[in-house]
């Protein structure tokens, strides 16, 4: 496994991504990370808010479509995510707050798809934000917040 | 002026405590990161409405998200103040934060003019219906200058000598 992690740390585009000095390297990537982060979460929180009976003004109908823009922050991060392990490998690979996080998102990710199954899907009941609906939106909260807090802490290891 | 400035600031307890605890850094920096996400989030919605997007959620609906951006804003504000204060030198001497300040008075100055002469006459606009031009301007500027805010803050330690 390290020896994979080294060849890729050890390959052009990594060493690009880390030593180059463009702007356009590991700055935009890492740039591109944060406002891709504050579209998927963001746009989740929006819903998860709404869900828990704030801003109850707003037909949870209407917010079917925020979840594509979610989709769109996700891979943003799914990409950029990728670059910024290639850039760093060995030490992002043997971390176990690394892989804490991986799992945070995985878990956050699937709570999304659970909740727009249950608000949206065909068996989703008119009113929408019950009692399973709130879990998850409590459960999303939660998530999203700990894998901030994982990915934010990654700069101190 | 902002050479005593930045010594001041310096040496109160709140900026040793920035710089000499472990944890206190950290912290602050993942709560800017969850009020970045609640402000985006929140405030992006708003401004997708008013520039006439998402016509299914009503506008008066709609601004009921503002407490939440507020919330968010009001995050950032704390702990971009108390990161200030920790290390005001590495700030004060870069161009990206002045930058960043001055988006941030943008919006600032978008939302007292977004409210003063759009705001109430919003309310009682048909739910579904279009928005006026100046609504549109009003939300393409907010969001646009809290990108900008997002987009600098983040290039802090990469554009400039100063940290």
């Amino acid at each position: 496994m390290m020896e994979y992690l080294a060849a890729l740390e050890g390959s052009a585009f990594s060493t690009w991504l880390r030593e180059s000095s463009s702007i356009w390297a590991y700055p935009t990537v890492l740039t591109l990370h944060t406002v891709g982060l504050a579209v998927v979460v963001g746009a989740n929180w929006a819903i998860d808010l709404r869900v828990l009976g704030l801003a109850r003004a707003i037909p949870l109908d209407a917010l079917a479509s925020t979840f594509r823009i979610m989709w769109i922050g996700f891979w943003v991060n799914a990409v950029s995510g990728v670059m910024l392990f290639a850039a760093d490998p060995t030490t992002k690979g043997t971390t176990r707050l690394f892989m804490g996080k991986l799992v945070l998102i995985a878990a956050a990710v699937t709570v999304m798809i659970a909740t727009k199954r249950l608000l949206y899907g065909r068996a989703a009941r008119a009113g929408g934000a019950t009692r399973s609906a709130k879990a998850l939106a409590v459960a999303s909260l939660v998530l999203w917040v700990s894998a901030i807090a994982a990915g934010r802490l990654m700069a101190y290891i | 002026m902002s050479e005593s400035v930045v010594h001041l600031l310096k040496s109160t307890a709140i900026s040793h405590a920035m710089v000499n605890s472990i944890w206190l850094w950290p912290l602050c920096e993942t709560l800017h990161f969850i009020g970045l996400a609640l402000l985006i989030g929140s405030a992006g919605l708003l401004d997708l409405r008013l520039m006439g997007f998402l016509r299914r959620v009503p506008l008066a609906a709609a601004m009921q998200l503002r407490p939440w951006a507020a919330l968010g804003f009001v995050i950032n504000l704390v702990t971009g103040t108390l990161f200030f204060i920790g290390a005001p030198g590495q700030y004060i001497d870069s161009p990206v934060w002045w930058g960043k300040l001055a988006f941030l008075a943008v919006a600032m100055i978008n939302i007292a003019v977004f409210e003063t002469r759009q705001g109430r006459r919003l309310l009682m606009l048909a739910d579904g219906a279009d928005t006026p031009l100046g609504c549109k301007l009003a939300g393409a500027v907010s969001i646009t200058s809290w990108f900008a805010v997002m987009y600098l803050g983040r290039m802090l330690p990469f554009i400039g000598k100063a940290f």
